[in-house]
């Protein structure tokens, strides 16, 4: 049982929007479509919806095809990035109108109305018009708008993306809580690859209206297929490698950035590559020359021995720390030119007195280091 | 302070516009209190001139209201081929001169008309010179008007919020009803009180089509070039005041909007 998409494509006078885009999403699980302004995930949410018709493809829920139903006839609930709250009805009236929409009987309405006004929050909001509510009030509405219509399939766009940090991760929790609860399929389009990682047991990554990219956030993450997905996936450090050897063992020595690193995620043909290393996996073990042997790194947890095949990187020096939310700092690294960005803790920073040009040594386990196949035209351009 | 040229010159522009468009204003004023305009007013023929104007101004925008808003909410929601040519055809009275739209009702439900003639054979029905030929003619040249005016407001509701009627499971005519035409409102009452307050000045097309029958604007036309100008002054007066009132109210529900 399963949400299906089959070659769903769309073209809006004669611009392609949608490029035969197919996924399969288990019933009751969530997938948040990942990818840039313009590249289509909002449109592939109205064409799941019924607002635009899909030209050619299939949209299967549970073995029935409601590609060719009215939205009407979907049970799918839409949940828009600006709300789409009726501004001339009260926060109870938003509510009711799917139900009413739907000519569901006066207890029914009221049932539903209550169960979800108190899960999420808004009994006493439901007087009000949408002008008098803040945004993740209006938020919290929009979305017990779908849910009174108990939705097989729930639809949201950007939903976070107008609202402020702290009701953004109060809001985040209360859908990720609501999905489970119902165990409602869900689609969630965002162009925040934090809110993809949170939001989703799957991720499909869309670039200019073809899916490059599906899998659980953590391969997605991990395991880029392209360097456009390394770098929407904020994986900061994509670095011009060349395989150097293929050990043979499932390890490859790659050259980088003047040192040679060993991986265990590379292509099996070409020797140009991307070495893509995601700023958690790096450890700042400390300033040189005084290196203790085995330190661990307190945003992975994980444990470096220099004697175990693990990765060294040596020669950076700290350009700039650049605190982040809660004890993190991001760390700019800089040699020859050569830029690394490595997440770190403020206090390790703080004991070890790590200063702007301080020289550095960085481990990197060879499960972090991923290669990915590079074109001889790919153009390298070294970040600003 | 020191004045630059650029203001100097835009303010001259100002005195002069205000200079010319008062002008005909206080003319009639100065016209009206010469003529001891009030009094000639009050008579029988002026009242049934009155009542014509209202009445047919009345129908004609209670009919344009309906097809006006109906053709917007068309040339707004339902884009189809060729759409355009068909806006453009129905919003041609707007910029036709009204003595050819007249003309040319007149040579479509004339006694010998295209559809008049069918007309008058089946049931002996004749529409020109009654009543009902200054509805249509009145019907015909402000309905553009209310479609142009249904139609803005329909695009300035979100098109988020259509698409969240319909995805809550509301169908065409709900998402109307509920949604588009409250959320249009104030533009909509606009696009009519500007539709009536054409239709009562309208003068071309009526012209043609009314035969002995009269309107304000039609009676001031016949006063004014038979030298009457206590009547022509009063009834001139009478739509300013009435102009000045509907943008005054148009304008206050474009502020409350």
């Amino acid at each position: 049982m399963a949400l299906i998409l089959e070659n769903v494509s769309l073209a809006i006078d004669r611009h392609q929007i949608l490029e035969q885009i197919s996924f399969k999403l288990p019933i009751g699980q969530s997938l948040v479509v990942l990818g840039n302004s313009g590249a289509g995930k909002s449109k592939l949410l109205e064409v799941v919806a019924g607002l635009i018709s899909n030209q050619g493809g299939r949209i299967i829920f549970a073995g029935q095809d409601i590609g060719a139903l009215s939205p009407q006839e979907r049970k799918i609930g839409f949940v828009f990035q600006d709300y789409a709250l009726f501004p001339n009805l009260t926060a109870e009236a938003n509510i009711l109108f799917g139900l009413q929409a739907r000519h569901a009987p006066v207890r029914e309405q009221d049932r539903w109305l209550k169960a979800v006004s108190i899960e999420l929050k808004i009994d006493h909001l439901l007087k009000r018009f949408p002008a008098e509510l803040s945004g993740g009030q209006q938020q919290r509405v929009a979305l017990a708008r779908c849910m009174v219509l108990r939705p097989d399939v729930l639809l949201l766009d950007e939903p976070l993306s107008a609202l402020d940090a702290a009701s953004r991760e109060r809001l985040a929790l209360l859908m990720k809580k609501i999905q489970k609860k119902y165990r409602v399929t869900m689609l969630y389009v965002t162009h925040d690859h934090n809110e993809a990682r949170y939001m989703g047991d799957q991720v499909l990554v869309i670039d200019q209206g073809r899916a490059v990219q599906m899998g659980r956030p953590e391969e997605i993450f991990a395991r880029p297929v392209s360097r456009f997905v390394a770098h929407f996936t904020a994986t900061r450090n994509i670095l011009p490698g060349r395989i150097k050897e293929r050990c043979g063992d499932g390890m490859a020595l790659v050259k980088v950035a003047g040192c040679q690193l060993l991986s265990t995620s590379f292509p099996a043909r070409g020797e140009d590559v991307w070495v893509c290393m995601r700023p958690e996996h790096l450890s700042l073990i400390g300033a040189l020359p005084d290196i203790s042997n085995e330190l661990s790194n307190e945003i992975s947890g994980e444990t470096f021995d220099k004697t175990s095949g693990d990765n060294l990187i040596s020669g950076y020096r700290i350009c700039q720390i650049i605190p982040q939310s809660g004890a993190a700092v991001l760390v700019e690294l800089m040699r020859r030119g050569e830029r690394l960005m490595v997440f770190a803790s403020s206090r390790r920073i703080e004991n070890q007195g790590l200063l702007s040009n301080t020289e550095v040594e960085l481990a990197v386990a060879a499960r972090h280091v991923h290669c990915l196949p590079r074109q001889p035209e790919d153009i390298y351009c070294r970040p600003e | 302070m020191k004045i630059s040229a650029f203001s100097a010159f835009m303010t001259l522009i100002v005195l002069l516009a205000g200079l010319f468009f008062s002008s005909p204003f206080a003319a009639l004023l100065n016209s009206f209190a010469a003529a001891d305009s009030l009094g000639q007013l009050f008579n029988r023929q002026i009242f049934i001139v009155v009542t014509t104007s209202l009445v047919t101004a009345l129908l004609a925008t209670g009919l344009a209201a309906v097809v006006g808003t109906v053709l917007g909410y068309h040339f707004t929601f339902r884009k189809k081929a060729g759409g355009r040519w068909l806006k453009t055809f129905f919003s041609l009275p707007l910029v036709l001169p009204p003595s050819a739209a007249g003309y040319m009702l007149l040579l479509a439900f004339g006694r010998y008309g295209l559809i008049g003639a069918p007309l008058y054979q089946a049931f002996s029905l004749q529409i020109m010179f009654t009543t009902a030929a200054l509805v249509l003619a009145q019907f015909f040249v402000i309905t553009p008007l209310m479609m142009q005016a249904a139609s803005s407001a329909f695009q300035q509701v979100p098109e988020s919020l259509v698409k969240a009627s319909h995805s809550l499971g509301a169908n065409e005519y709900t998402t109307f009803v509920k949604v588009l035409l409250p959320l249009s409102r104030p533009v909509l009452v606009a696009g009519v009180i500007t539709a009536f307050a054409r239709a009562i000045g309208e003068f071309g097309a009526t012209m043609l089509v009314a035969g002995r029958l009269k309107t304000i604007p039609i009676m001031i036309y016949v006063k004014a070039m038979g030298g009457d100008a206590g009547v022509a002054d009063g009834l001139s007066l009478l739509l300013v005041l009435l102009s000045f009132m509907v943008l005054l109210l148009v304008n206050f529900l474009g502020e409350k909007r």
